[in-house]
């Protein structure tokens, strides 16, 4: 017996008896004639009545034949037995793509999403096996798919299905769980015509379970021209939805240090991001917090609306340099992955900055040092070095979290040579003027026309004359960093600073001179005070007058002074918290020094023991680095061991973390997904309700011969129906009586 | 207010009119007229002269002929009769049939208005039975002008409504009109045949020059019905629904064997036959046949 595709378009079957109603009607829908010669008719319909009534009743038939194979045609019937193998004898090759991406761990009543989808991948096998034709079966996972480059690894590789395939098959399932990365279907579609599509003969049925999530199905630009080349090559292509409802979720987004100095046994402040990926507004969403494995305070946030990221700080403070882990948990919730999230900070003991001062009495350097370094009870984990000029082309700067120029009168070459060094590599530059600074050597020797590290050439020292009338503060900072904490009320004591004289930087310059620099405090009149601007990884920021108080009152017992050097240490020390950006699926890299370690790094997933240690040979990569390289399947502390070539040994942890865009977990409904992908052949079915797809195919497809027989009858319909007199030739005179 | 003169069509009149309707026998009649007999006698239509012999009546001794030859010669006159027309005329309900503008019953009238014009024209006598399965109406032969009116009104009052059943017809002119004259019969003759056939050998025997108008309509000729229909009889209470297009075939076959198993009829009996369409034109179709049986008359 045919089975059909679409079993429930046969209602459609009742269509059929349109043309019995049709000819009923008819009877009743006689032209009236009134009509004399009816003794001819008579008899002519008494020597034709048997044959006259078999033609219509041929007709009749014909007609509801007609319509029943439209009907059975648009049902594709195909014949799933055995006749069906004997009518085609070509391969027809499962390929199941297998989202595990961790937003299929979505768990409702007592299964997940993953659960489903591996269901429908047995489903799929089973029904396979019970077919005459050939059948191969291909498992890949959407983690497994590779990148362009071909290196996809699929679980079942054109497995031929026979005996003992489905245990196999079943025992491969049982091990398989939900990945922890984010990665989208792209790879695996691409991987299909690259890794599956060998035996050009054969047919193929693409099956693709996923959750289709909003993200990734509501505008899936990218995937549609993947799937119109999968649906182009011949492949029936098969949407298996394995999520029935979008999800209430919410998600740990990021934590991180907020910028600040970090260092040992110095309060620092995290940040942690909480997203409710829901319609509906969360209320006193409860974060826990572990540091270094003891819990911590948690956190309250009082409320999240909708859709909407919130971000909470909390304090923090380690007394022992190193690396520590912090951690922050959710409550559980439809996906738990994304209710857990690490950060590793690493705090030094302490911060060595340098401050080096033209000046004979070292008068800038001593009061930026009382800033930056206060001493006494209060911890700022800065240890300020106060030197000469010279000591930068003597001696190593890469210590150095920071070095400060103060009214330096002038650098030899080589000095300078290594602070731009120093600079390009990401070290932070402050530079301070005074009365021994000259633009001459600070123009030709610090700025070079732009390709120096000063930001812009020097006109000369001038004076800001006191304005006693309007009383306005002579700085008027900016939003940035090191001022924001002025913001507000609270840049009172900055207002009261008075800049008596500072240097002019030329304001006719050309655009592109000030391109990469940015003002970032201005005097009352107008005037650039401070300047910043990027110098290869590092920063350098340029305050027009004097650190100490030969210019200015502002070191002079006004408060905002410490408070803004910090915020400028913090600043140009650069961003701790880029280190907590790892995702699952990312390559972790160390970099080493190949003069001190071994080339061998020893790798300690989370939650392994080190006898479960993996080893990875450090080499150089294509940015130039020398380093070791480790993927990431998981979420969690990686823990890096480098052997040093003195027998030493060294630890680094490194924080990896699921992507939080993947908590999303809105889907895109099937009619939206309909119109997303226009253009593309496809069914979808959702995996409660899946049936085995592979039976049109595997028995021979009844759709063409049932058109050709459609057509057949369609044509000796016309013809019976002009024999029959059915058809009108031209229309009639004017009857006679009616 | 029936207007009788609807059958009169002024351009088949003034067509046929030049053409003399004769006979095709010669009838001796009582009217002097036009149509020649082999009587010779009292008549103004000189014949011929011939030798007077004893016995011969001495009025119509030639006497111009004797003054100027000085022989006897006698006058002979053709005797010229009146030819006594009765038109039969079928008004039964299948002659309500039309697909046109004329039906069958209208079309017959015409006809038979036409011929009524043309023989009182003529001086002969004209008369007119209107009849379905027996004589409605009778009009005896007259030859005044004033006659046709008689003739129309008995046309136009007799509303077809029974069915044809011509045998008792035929019989009763035959003893109606015991004089020899010409019957025409207009009718679409779709009435038993065997009834029709011995009616009109009575006509025959009693030594009647028979004229049949055979008057059918382009659909029971052609059948050129589509669709689904029900056809219902206009002289019986039977019905048919059929489609037609299934049956063309068959009718066309029993309509042509009618139509040969008639005209065969006419034939054997010696009575002329013409087919009529109602979408012939009246005065051609009339022309037409009265000019052959005019050429007939003159190869007889």
């Amino acid at each position: 017996m045919p089975t059909f595709a679409h079993p429930a378009l046969l209602w459609g079957l009742l269509i059929a008896g349109l043309p019995v109603l049709i000819h009923l009607i008819n009877m009743f829908r006689h032209r009236r004639v009134r009509w004399a010669a009816m003794e001819f008719l008579l008899a002519s319909q008494r020597r034709n009545r048997t044959w006259v009534l078999l033609k219509q009743l041929l007709l009749l038939l014909m007609r509801v034949g007609a319509v029943a194979a439209v009907v059975l045609m648009l049902a594709k019937p195909y014949l799933p037995s055995r006749w069906g193998g004997v009518l085609d004898r070509r391969n027809i090759h499962h390929i199941v793509l297998l989202d595990d991406s961790y937003s299929m761990t979505d768990r409702w009543a007592d299964t997940t999403a993953f659960d489903e989808a591996k269901a429908t991948v047995e489903r799929i096998a089973e029904d396979a096996s019970r077919q005459a034709r050939r059948q191969s079966f291909s498992l890949l996972r959407f983690s497994q798919a590779g990148g362009e480059d071909g290196d996809a690894r699929p679980d079942v590789l054109d497995e031929p299905i026979g005996g003992g395939f489905l245990e196999q098959l079943g025992g491969q399932l049982r091990k398989l769980a939900a990945s922890e990365t984010a990665v989208g279907p792209l790879g695996a579609l691409e991987a299909v015509e690259r890794v599956f599509a060998r035996d050009a003969s054969e047919q193929r049925i693409v099956y693709l379970l996923t959750d289709f999530r909003a993200r990734q199905w509501r505008n899936p630009a990218e995937l549609v021209p993947a799937l119109e080349r999968i649906s182009r090559s011949g492949a029936a292509l098969h949407l298996v939805g394995c999520v029935d409802r979008g999800r209430a979720n919410v998600s740990l987004a990021a934590l991180a240090p907020t910028a600040g100095t970090l260092a040992a046994d110095v309060p620092f402040f995290m940040e942690v991001k909480v997203a409710n990926h829901s319609g509906a507004a969360l209320n006193d969403v409860l974060v826990m917090i572990e540091a270094d494995g003891s819990p911590r305070p948690a956190l309250r946030i009082p409320a999240i609306p909708p859709g909407e990221t919130v971000a909470e700080r909390f304090p923090l403070r380690f007394p022992t340099a190193g690396e520590h882990v912090v951690a922050a948990r959710l409550e559980s919730d439809a996906v738990a992955l994304d209710n857990l999230r690490y950060a590793v900070v690493d705090l030094p003991a302490d911060l060595p900055v340098l401050l080096v001062d033209g000046s004979l009495d070292s008068g800038d350097a001593v009061y930026l040092a009382a800033a930056l370094q206060p001493g006494g009870p209060v911890a700022t984990g800065i240890t300020a070095r106060i030197e000469k000029p010279r000591y930068l082309s003597q001696n190593p700067l890469g210590e150095f979290r920071a070095i400060y120029l103060l009214n330096v009168e002038r650098l030899d070459d080589s000095a300078i040579e290594a602070l731009e060094e120093y600079a390009s590599e990401g070290g932070g530059v402050a530079v301070f003027l005074g009365p021994a600074c000259t633009p001459a050597f600070y123009n030709e020797r610090l700025y070079r026309g732009g390709h120096g590290l000063f930001p812009l050439p020097l006109a000369g020292q001038e004076a800001l004359p006191v304005d006693r009338l309007e009383k306005a503060p002579d700085i008027e900072a900016t939003d940035h960093p090191i001022f924001r904490v002025f913001s507000g009320d609270r840049n009172s004591f900055l207002s009261l600073v008075t800049i008596d004289r500072y240097f002019s930087v030329p304001e006719n310059l050309p655009e592109e001179a000030h391109a990469s620099v940015a003002v970032i405090a201005r005097l009352r009149n107008g005037a650039a005070l401070a300047l910043e601007r990027q110098f290869g990884k590092g920063k350098v920021v340029v305050f027009l007058t004097t650190a100490g108080p030969a210019w200015n009152n502002w070191a002079r017992g006004n408060p905002s002074y410490v408070v803004a050097m910090l915020e400028l240490q913090a600043h140009l020390a650069g961003d701790a918290g880029a280190i907590s950006s790892r995702l699952v699926g990312d390559a972790l890299t160390v970099p080493l020094d190949p003069a001190r370690f071994q080339s061998q790094v020893r790798w300690i997933p989370p939650e392994a023991s080190p006898s479960q240690a993996a080893t990875s040979e450090a080499a150089v990569l294509s940015d130039g680095r020398f380093a070791a390289t480790f993927s990431a399947p998981i979420a969690g502390i990686y823990r890096a061991e480098l052997s040093g070539k003195d027998g030493s040994r060294q630890a680094r942890r490194l924080a990896v973390n699921v992507d939080p865009l993947e908590g999303e977990l809105d889907i895109v409904e099937p009619a939206r997904l309909a119109e997303a992908l226009v253009g593309v052949d496809f069914r979808y079915q959702p995996a409660a309700t899946f049936q085995y797809a592979g039976e049109e195919l595997s028995g021979a497809s009844l759709a063409e011969p049932l058109l050709l027989f459609l057509l057949a009858l369609l044509l000796a319909e016309q013809i019976v129906a002009y024999w029959v007199g059915d058809h009108p030739r031209n229309a009639i005179g004017k009857g006679g009586a009616g | 207010m029936p207007d009788s003169k609807r059958f009169l069509h002024p351009e088949a009149i003034k067509r046929i009119s030049r053409l003399d309707l004769r006979a095709r026998q010669i009838v001796e009649g009582f009217l002097a007229g036009m149509h020649r007999s082999p009587y010779f006698g009292q008549s103004v239509e000189f014949l011929q002269h011939r030798q007077y012999t004893a016995g011969d009546d001495p009025r119509y001794v030639d006497w111009k002929v004797w003054a100027k030859q000085d022989r006897l010669y006698v006058k002979r006159f053709e005797e010229d009769t009146n030819l006594r027309c009765t038109l039969l005329v079928d008004v039964s309900a299948s002659m309500r049939y039309g697909s046109g503008a004329m039906d069958k019953y209208e079309y017959g009238c015409t006809v038979a208005a036409s011929l009524a014009y043309l023989v009182l024209r003529q001086q002969d006598a004209v008369g007119c039975v209107a009849f379905d399965e027996q004589a409605r109406t009778v009009v005896p032969q007259r030859t005044r002008r004033s006659h046709l009116d008689s003739i129309l009104q008995a046309l136009d009052v007799s509303a077809p409504a029974n069915k044809t059943d011509l045998y008792p017809v035929l019989h009763k002119v035959a003893e109606t009109y015991p004089a020899r004259g010409m019957m025409v019969l207009v009718s679409d003759l779709l009435a038993d045949r065997p009834p029709l056939f011995r009616g009109l050998r009575l006509l025959r025997k009693r030594g009647h020059d028979v004229m049949v108008f055979h008057i059918l309509d382009d659909d029971e000729l052609d059948f050129p019905f589509e669709g689904p229909t029900r056809f219902e009889c206009l002289e019986s209470p039977s019905a048919l629904s059929c489609n037609p297009r299934a049956l063309r075939r068959g009718y066309l076959a029993a309509m042509g064997d009618y139509l040969e198993e008639v005209r065969r009829g006419c034939v054997r009996h010696g009575i002329d036959y013409a087919l009529l369409r109602t979408s012939q034109p009246l005065d051609a179709a009339l022309a037409a046949y009265l000019s052959s049986r005019l050429g007939m008359h003159h190869r007889n």
